[in-house]
């Protein structure tokens, strides 16, 4: 004993620690146990959340599928059927929104031999629609228009070229889009003018409808008054110069001057066209002309 | 009244028929209400007779005479042989000219290259420039009997010409290019009796058929039941030779073409036949297609499958391109530089 407490006392001392250290232990691996049983709880959990997630995106999927082949399916076994349903709705929606964009607004389809697409444009003229028209337009190797029932006067070709169509065909459908609404809108106000008016005179006008004579007499001072409508803007549906003429008295305007004069032309036209503004207390028809 | 008017005259109301010629005439406006009254259009040759007194009575001129021929020929184009050209490259301003500048610098271009010759322009409700030139040359004044009609669009690159002698054209041409601020014409290769069908074709305003996502009226119209069992067989098939042939040549009332020419220089071939085949140049022939209304008959055949899908582009690009004269070498389709362009 004496020889063993003389020969290492410093052995026995950390024999002593290593033992006190292994008798503080156990407590210590208990937490650590607890703490690992709590995380493989939540990873369950989670796992268990994930499988429902993949059950309610396997449904939604399947909703989908069965709506976007136009069948109506409702799944009465799940009470959330109803919630379900909405949310395929809205993932349709948003993929449609999505390839709307895409495409840029324009309805486009593939043509029947697969090698292009069809694009059509619409045109509208004040809420009501008016003609459409259709370009069938070659993928590859460049993009290319095969085909399509653009009025000659719509220069369709410089169009393409200006606004580089093989890089951007949004561009050029844009500006082809405006040209054809500008052209139908003209076209429609002609069509009003005629029909509202008969009394007034369309002295000239051109395919394009880009000028447009008019001739008409004031009603109470009996007044012959020769109105000249110049859109030399194509891709605007309103004219660029209004000129007009009255017993040797004449007023022209731009429309680059301030859009408060009484002599916009943007007044003129809806004076002509609609009743309402000329009940407007700025601007009154017969006023205007002297 | 001179005797070219009386002629021109006398030669007109032969030309209107009978059943249109009171309409004509009540048009034309330019008889008093006393001389509408005597005339009897119930009798042909008199009434004839009695108009050349009347007219000599109101002492017309030629300017009077030639608004009559030009009325007529306006609501009845389709007497002669009309030519499409293409005015091609135009001007930055080519797009905002008007008809007064048109009709001023047309007349006196026209002038400048011809000294006796009589223009007379006129709009139509349809936005048409009719023109009508009565050609003489430097001793002869014009004549009258063989007028050249063009028809014109503003705003538009295509000319319609009924009427035109080869030595006339660059004259026509020159003055057309000037005044309606192009560079430069071309012959279209576009003929037909009907001028309303070879400008529709060109000016796109037929009834063109395009790929659709809805569900095609074509079907629709074309629903005819007989053997359920084969018609199911057959209808996917028909139903795509209808489509295809719809997007080829349109819907609707097309376009009444009377024919279609290729011109073919090709080589001949055929193993049958090694002395033909062997020879070095081109075998030359010209194919002509001919009917009453040539793009209905086109597109029937393409529906009724005796022509095969998809159609082949010697057919579809009649309508695709407007024309109806072709010229096809070994390279392919080739663009015709020599048009036949003859007087009717």
């Amino acid at each position: 004993m004496e020889g063993l407490s003389s020969k290492g006392v410093l052995s026995h001392l950390s024999v002593l620690a290593v033992q006190t250290k292994s008798r503080r232990n156990p407590p210590q691996q208990s937490t650590r146990v607890k703490e690992l049983k709590a995380e493989a709880e939540a990873l369950m959990m989670r796992r268990e959340q994930l499988k429902a997630e993949i059950q309610t995106h396997k449904s939604l999927q399947r909703m989908r599928l069965s709506m976007d082949k136009g069948e109506e399916e409702m799944d009465e076994d799940s009470e959330n059927s109803q919630l379900l349903q909405l949310m395929a709705k809205h993932s349709q929606l948003k993929d449609l929104l999505y390839a709307h964009h895409l495409i840029g607004g324009y309805d486009i389809i593939k043509t029947s031999l697969g090698k292009g697409v069809c694009v059509s444009v619409t045109t509208a003229y004040e809420g009501v629609y008016l003609d459409t028209y259709n370009l069938e337009i070659d993928l590859k190797p460049v993009l290319r228009i095969t085909r399509h029932n653009v009025p000659p006067f719509i220069p369709l070709n410089e169009l393409a070229e200006q606004n580089n169509i093989q890089t951007n065909i949004k561009a050029f459908l844009d500006v082809l889009s405006q040209h054809l609404n500008a052209h139908a809108g003209r076209k429609q106000q002609l069509k009003l003018v005629k029909e509202r008016f008969p009394s007034v005179d369309v002295m000239e006008s051109n395919v394009l409808c880009s000028i447009l004579v008019l001739m008409f007499t004031v009603p109470r001072q009996k007044t012959a008054v020769l109105c000249t409508l110049n859109y030399s803007d194509h891709t605007r549906c309103l004219p660029t110069t209004v000129h007009i003429q009255c017993e040797g008295r004449t007023v022209s305007t731009d429309n680059q001057g301030p859009p408060s004069t009484v002599y916009n032309p943007r007044l003129c036209v809806m004076s002509m066209l609609s009743i309402r503004t000329l009940k407007h207390n700025k601007f009154k028809c017969p006023s205007f002309i002297y | 009244m001179d005797d070219p008017s009386q002629r021109l005259l006398r030669r007109l109301l032969r030309r209107i028929p009978a059943g249109n010629l009171k309409t004509t005439l009540e048009k034309w406006g330019r008889l008093t209400a006393a001389q509408w009254r005597t005339i009897d259009f119930t009798q042909t040759k008199s009434s004839i007779v009695q108009m050349l007194a009347f007219c000599a009575e109101n002492e017309f001129t030629m300017k009077h005479i030639t608004e009559l021929e030009m009325m007529y020929v306006i609501d009845n184009p389709n007497k002669g042989m009309w030519y499409a050209f293409q005015l091609i490259d135009p001007e930055a301003d080519s797009q905002s000219l008007e008809l007064t500048q048109f009709k001023e610098q047309f007349k006196s271009h026209l002038c400048e290259l011809v000294r006796n010759v009589s223009v007379k322009i006129k709009k139509h409700t349809d936005e048409a420039v009719w023109i009508r030139i009565a050609w003489g040359d430097s001793y002869s004044r014009p004549n009258h009997l063989k007028p050249t009609y063009i028809v014109h669009h503003l705003q538009t690159p295509y000319v319609f010409v009924t009427g035109l002698s080869p030595k006339q054209r660059p004259l026509v041409s020159q003055a057309l290019v000037l005044s309606s601020r192009y560079h430069a014409i071309k012959a279209a290769n576009l003929s037909g009796r009907n001028l309303t069908a070879i400008r529709d074709l060109l000016m796109k305003q037929y009834q063109q058929v395009f790929p659709t996502r809805f569900p095609s009226p074509l079907s629709e119209r074309n629903q005819s039941v007989s053997n359920p069992q084969i018609e199911r067989e057959h209808a996917g098939h028909k139903e795509n030779r209808l489509q295809m042939a719809s997007e080829t040549f349109g819907d609707g009332m097309l376009p009444q073409l009377q024919s279609s020419v290729y011109k073919l220089e090709t080589k001949f071939r055929d193993r049958a036949n090694q002395t033909m085949t062997e020879r070095e140049e081109p075998f030359k022939c010209v194919v002509k297609f001919a009917s009453t209304n040539l793009l209905e008959s086109l597109k029937l055949c393409v529906s009724s499958g005796i022509a095969s899908t998809p159609v082949t582009p010697l057919l579809s690009s009649i309508p695709l391109k407007g024309r109806n004269y072709f010229v096809i070498t070994d390279n392919g389709p080739a663009p015709s530089s020599q048009m036949p362009l003859s007087q009717n």
